[in-house]
């Protein structure tokens, strides 16, 4: 029965799945920070809810705003604005939560973080071709967290790398550092 | 068929039937129905080798076929099942184990020394082969003279007449190959069985060369088969196509000139013995080849089996009398087994069913206080009745997880077996309560601390023959697993009719290692506790099965990780009793609920001693001091809205919750008092596992989070705090 298995053309197969993921890849949800344009890919992104019922978790860094109930699943929100060491966001009527899910590794299962955004505005293609390396400075934000600079009608935006600004590693060692300093 | 799926179905099949092996054996020597016990075993080796055939796994076949052979053997009764061959089968067990666990796609990837321990055990195998041998052949020259008379006597003896064929007629779906099966190696695989006298290839199905199509199968094959196999296990080579084809399988035993006239009228009023008891609804099919199986075994079955089988094949007898006899034995075997009705579910889909009862649950509460607020009869009593009935679905779902423990506890038949005759100690297990139920998760982490506490046992806790003798204890000794429930835990306990705890030695060890000082007084259960500590072993030599001192401190902190305690009894040269006790879920707990500010917090109900008001008479502001009189008693508190730089919600009336966590006692103030809740507990996630007083949280009927408070860390956290503001204070003033 293995032979009959073989014959299927999976190279063929393969190939287009291939192309499918790029093309996916190259698309990005675009949202505003105080008044600047941030992006982040379609792919990691699971859903888009309306700001609410936020239950904070006292001891934490003020990046991190507190934890929602998403449909059962107690899921941490992180004030985007204060991880760019930034004053905190400002809940206004059009914040949102974006909910993002991360992969660390292939053998970590998948983490759900929600993240607040004061508005948020497209899905957006933006071809490989239009996106500009991290600029070494400038952008206000750790370079690392940068993936990319999108060209967007003669605008940049800035391309968020999720894994580095959402690392659960570095998060939950901030959130250490945090408690120490607050009982030493 | 999806091969992966079918893969992933042989992995867990071949654990299961493995395990059953080894239950078989060791139960070998206590069991009722020892020929159904080899059947049993003979059918697990052989459905293994049988599936690893399918994937092509050569290396487990080959194994297999020997083991398989072995017990052949010891079916049609060539030599007994005795302790030696027990053993060798445990080791060929475990060995099948290894080479399963090992597969690597398409082949098995053993290690050298594994090849040798291969090589080692198929020699021990073949001795009972090579016996085997002479006596097959003595078996034959029986047979000569039953040749002449076709009665019960002959076909019990022995499979090798040559005119003894079965005969199988397999016409394969169209879409056989489609679903990516090759009938070509359910054909190879049959001749492993025994051979393949002949075969005939019916194409009469083939369609004119412009109608078909290469994907579809269109041949049927009728196959003269020489086998010694029963008609079960010629039935389990077609598996995996069963659902994909026409089988018919009839037994040997029919004069060459009367067989083709019973095919064809078989064939032809489709009256099979099971598709009868099958249509009658009273048996399934599996069930059916396992009564065949039985009763073929048994030496009185046989004739049954004859008779059953013949009385159809002339069509002789109406089917009611057949069925009703074997739905009568079906009945009895049922009551013996007590074989529960299972379903497999993946363990995933059943979190996430429960996960969802949990939102509906919540949605429910939602509707209810939605309905309230119209004030609308009706409504209200529709919204009522909906959450009682979410609330029932809701428990059941939760005892969906709910597992029997016994499973668990007959794996440590094997493990008393192997350790005991290692050390040379007569031990018999005694396990009680095995229909105790827990949940899942709480079964698969107890039973590692269980694997300790019963080696433990063995190797310190029962002496050896000669010490037992002396203190006039029978020579065999007891181990006893009990699991039971009580007061909403549930107590396993692991208990010995050995040595004891020696506490003064115990106690001499602990000062020496300054665990305790020499001073300390501690009571009985305080010094049976120190066992428990981390490289605490009295044992003055280290074997290979306990003594390091490393086992009890797992155990401990495995079990408080579950939420449980443990508890020794122990008395010196009559026995040690471990009670360990568990909370029946980890997914739920009776929580006590308060509100700070506007958020809420929940605490585990036990830990509660008591609440009450924190009123002017108390007499504390916020000028530091954080301690009350508690009816003559010092009760320090921790205002929990400080603690955690709550802001407003400065309620009236503040409340003291009073907890008690083993010896600390504390207070927490909090704004509200909200009562008991029923708290299911969701994990926080990675982000906050370093949060120190807080160990989860809960979603509330209104959908918002509660944060659930670890109050002995918390309390740990604000004396050190406390601590070190006091050291801090104290250096100030010393530098002025």
């Amino acid at each position: 029965m293995t032979n009959l298995v073989k014959a299927e053309p999976a190279s063929v197969k393969h190939a287009l799945v291939k192309q499918k993921v790029r093309e996916e890849e190259s698309q990005y949800l675009t949202f505003l920070l105080d008044k600047e344009m941030f992006a982040i890919g379609i792919l990691s992104i699971k859903e888009i809810i309306e700001y609410g019922q936020v239950t904070t978790v006292p001891m934490m860094p003020n990046f991190v705003r507190g934890v929602i109930n998403l449909r059962g699943q107690v899921v941490p929100v992180i004030d985007l604005q204060a991880r760019f060491g930034r004053p905190s966001s400002v809940v206004g009527k059009r914040s949102c939560v974006v909910i993002i899910e991360i992969q660390l590794s292939a053998e970590q299962e998948q983490h759900v973080i929600g993240v607040i955004v004061d508005s948020v505005s497209e899905v957006l293609a933006i071809p490989p071709a239009q996106i500009e390396r991290a600029p070494q400075f400038g952008a206000k934000i750790r370079p690392d967290f940068i993936s990319g600079m999108g060209k967007v009608d003669d605008k940049f935006v800035i391309i968020l790398n999720v894994d580095k600004v959402l690392s659960v590693d570095e998060l939950s060692a901030l959130t250490e550092r945090v408690d120490e300093e607050r009982h030493d | 068929m999806n091969m992966e799926q079918a893969f992933q179905t042989f992995l867990a099949e071949s654990s299961e039937l493995l395990q059953d092996m080894e239950d078989k054996l060791l139960g070998f020597d206590s069991c009722d129905d020892c020929a159904e016990s080899v059947n049993s075993i003979f059918r697990a080796v052989h459905t293994i080798k049988g599936s690893a055939g399918l994937f092509g796994l050569d290396e487990i076949v080959a194994f297999t076929h020997v083991v398989e052979s072995v017990l052949d053997d010891v079916r049609s009764g060539s030599f007994v099942l005795d302790e030696q061959l027990i053993n060798l089968l445990l080791q060929c067990k475990d060995y099948i184990g290894k080479m399963v666990d090992s597969i690597d796609g398409e082949a098995v990837l053993m290690a050298p020394e594994d090849l040798t321990v291969q090589a080692v055990l198929e020699q021990a195998l073949g001795v009972y082969l090579n016996t085997e041998h002479s006596t097959a052949a003595t078996a034959l020259v029986g047979i000569d003279d039953a040749d002449t008379y076709q009665s019960v006597s002959v076909i019990e003896s022995d499979s090798a007449m040559a005119n003894e064929n079965w005969h199988i007629s397999v016409y394969f779906g169209t879409d056989v190959l489609r679903n990516g099966m090759d009938p070509l190696s359910f054909i190879r695989y049959l001749a492993t069985l025994g051979s393949i006298v002949h075969i005939e290839t019916v194409t009469d199905a083939l369609p004119g060369i412009e109608d078909m199509d290469a994907e579809s199968c269109y041949l049927g094959y009728e196959i003269n088969f020489h086998s010694s196999a029963s008609k079960s296990q010629i039935e389990e080579v077609f598996e995996f196509v069963r659902e994909d084809c026409q089988l018919k399988i009839l037994p040997p035993y029919a004069k060459v000139s009367e067989f083709i006239d019973v095919i064809d009228t078989i064939q032809n009023d489709e009256l099979r013995l099971g598709e009868i008891l099958v249509r009658c609804g009273t048996l399934t099919q599996r069930e059916l080849d396992n009564l065949l199986e039985m009763q073929h075994a048994v030496k009185e079955g046989g004739t049954h089996r004859l008779i059953g089988e013949i009385v159809v094949e002339d069509g002789l007898a109406s089917s009611e009398v057949v069925t009703a006899a074997l739905h009568k034995q079906a009945q009895g075997k049922k009551a013996k087994e007590k074989q529960a009705q299972t379903v497999r579910v993946d363990a995933e889909k059943l979190d996430h069913l429960i996960n969802l009862i949990g939102e509906l649950v919540i949605a429910g509460a939602g509707v209810e206080s939605e309905a309230h607020l119209t004030g609308i009869g009706n409504l209200m009593e529709s919204a009522q009745t909906m959450t009682r009935l979410v609330e029932e679905v809701r428990e059941s779902a939760l005892n969906l997880r709910m597992v029997q423990i016994g499973e668990t506890f007959n794996r440590f038949f094997r493990v008393v077996r192997d350790v005991s005759k290692e050390l040379g100690k007569d031990i018999d297990l005694h396990i009680d309560g095995a229909d105790t139920e827990l949940d899942k998760t709480v079964i698969e982490k107890i039973s590692d601390p269980l694997m300790h506490l019963v080696r433990n046992s063995i190797d310190h806790g029962i002496e050896s023959p000669a010490l037992r003798a002396q203190r006039n204890k029978p020579a065999t000794g007891n181990v006893k697993l009990n699991a039971y429930h009580e007061s909403g835990t549930i107590v396993i306990e692991v208990s010995d009719d050995g040595g004891g705890l020696n506490r003064e030695k115990i106690l001499q060890k602990a000062i020496a290692n300054g665990l305790v000082s020499a001073e300390a007084e501690l009571s009985v259960q305080d010094i049976n506790k120190l066992i428990f500590e981390a490289g605490f072993s009295t044992a003055e030599a280290i074997s290979n099965i306990s003594g390091r001192g490393v086992g009890m401190d797992v155990v401990r902190r495995n079990i408080e990780a579950l939420r449980g305690t443990v508890e020794i009894d122990s008395e010196y040269t009559v026995g040690t009793t471990i009670r360990i006790r568990l909370p029946l879920t980890l997914a739920i707990i009776d929580g006590f609920m308060m509100k700070v500010g506007d958020a809420f917090y929940v605490v585990p109900l036990d830990i509660v001693e008591e609440c009450i008001e924190l009123n002017t008479n108390h007499n504390v502001g916020h000028d530091g001091r954080s301690y009350i009189n508690l009816r003559g008693e010092v009760l320090p508190f921790i205002r929990l809205g400080d603690y955690f730089s709550k802001t407003g919600g400065s309620a009236k009336r503040e409340n003291i919750v009073v907890i008690k966590y083993g010896s600390l006692k504390a207070g927490f103030v909090v704004d509200e008092l909200m009562g008991e809740f029923q708290t299911v507990i969701k994990p926080l996630g990675p982000l906050f596992e370093r949060v120190p007083g807080i160990s989860g949280s809960t979603i509330l009927g209104s959908g918002e989070v509660a944060l659930i408070l670890d109050a002995s860390s918390l309390i740990h956290l604000v004396m050190q705090r406390d601590g070190k503001a006091i050291s801090a204070a104290a250096k100030q003033s010393a530098l002025h």
